[in-house]
């Protein structure tokens, strides 16, 4: 096993295991909701998660049709299920399944 | 409806799971083949998920080990990708109310996913669970045991695993990126869209201008940089 591979997990679930269990005994609701702590630790999930969307996506854009059609249903099958059923997992897995069932049409 | 005085117990955790579970396996197949495939042995896709435990930075540990990035950049990248997580804990012990136990919750609150906080707090805001240690117990380890089981059958089948089903393998394939855009669409708020845009936007400028990595990096931080600003986020669950 690479030393490094076993020092990144390490890192990165060690502060993983911090993030969830750590604030469970503080009581960040005393902070000024509009303080600037507050305000970075909301507008970092988010941004988080907009950046990973976009650039998980942005290498998948393509003018040719066999390759933008699977993407387009892709992206519409989450839309369209996460929109229904309100759940990310049931959204990943439908947007997976029109993904797969367009690339093999196109 | 649960019984109000009565509080959840280990097996009602673990059914509460079953979706989750049901969700997570085909998730973390396609990790356990997408980490052999880059290279690593099964032990080590194993071993990611049994100590990371957070797909979506799984997912990028391997493209980061991949192109060759440097370990800092690499762990700055991935811790700051869970940084949502400490929002968690606060919200689901409001949710339980005062006096709620946290004794074991050093070891419960590691399994405090996405889902399963999402999973845990629908539960007790409709009344069907009643917040308990053991509930969390069961709801974590359903969804851990599910997400460790799917890594390991991904990484057994192996890399090439896939080579013969190519529409499985483009299917999978689209995994992440369809993961990344339902978590989007579950945090998306009016509050939140100038964040959002931001980083959005700067990830595809940073991108295309320098590098993926820029773009990741320089998109978490405009994006986080707007809502310290105020203009955006103050309404973040």
């Amino acid at each position: 096993m690479h030393d490094n591979l076993l020092a990144l997990a390490l890192i990165v679930g060690g502060c993983n295991w911090a993030f969830r269990f750590l604030p469970t005994q503080l009581d960040l609701s005393a902070q000024a909701p509009d303080g600037a702590w507050a305000r970075f630790l909301a507008a970092t999930g988010p941004a988080a998660i907009a950046t990973l969307a976009v650039a998980s996506l942005l290498p998948m854009v393509t003018a040719r049709l066999a390759e933008i059609g699977p993407l387009l249903a892709g992206v519409l099958g989450v839309l369209a299920v996460f929109f229904w059923r309100r759940s990310v997992v049931q959204a990943t897995l439908a947007g997976a399944a029109a993904y797969g069932a367009v690339f093999a049409l196109v | 409806m649960a019984d109000p005085a009565q509080k959840s117990s280990f097996s009602h955790g673990l059914v509460t799971a079953a979706p989750i579970a049901m969700g997570y396996f085909p998730i973390a197949f396609s990790f356990g083949v997408a980490a052999t495939r880059a290279g690593l042995t099964g032990a080590e896709a194993v071993m990611l998920s049994v100590i990371i435990y957070a797909g979506a930075s799984q997912f990028l540990a391997l493209a980061l080990i991949t192109s060759g990035a440097p370990f800092l950049v690499s762990a700055f990248t991935l811790v700051a990708m869970n940084i949502r997580h400490v929002l968690y804990g606060p919200a689901l012990m409001k949710r339980a109310g005062a006096g709620a136990g946290k004794r074991y919750a050093w070891l419960w609150a590691f399994g405090l996913t996405d889902e399963v906080f999402g999973a845990a707090l629908g539960a007790l805001a409709r009344r069907r669970a009643q917040f308990s240690e053991r509930f969390m117990f069961g709801l974590g380890l359903g969804a851990y045991a599910a997400w460790l089981a799917g890594t390991a059958a991904g990484a057994l089948a192996g890399g090439g695993a896939l080579e013969g089903w190519p529409v499985l393998s483009a299917a999978l394939g689209f995994m992440l990126p369809a993961l990344f855009l339902a978590l989007l669409l579950s945090i998306l708020s009016r509050a939140q869209v100038p964040v959002i845009a931001v980083a959005g936007t700067v990830t595809v400028a940073a991108t295309l201008w320098a590098s993926p990595t820029a773009g990741i990096l320089g998109g978490m931080v405009a994006g986080a940089l707007v809502g310290v600003l105020g203009l955006g986020g103050r309404h973040a669950r």
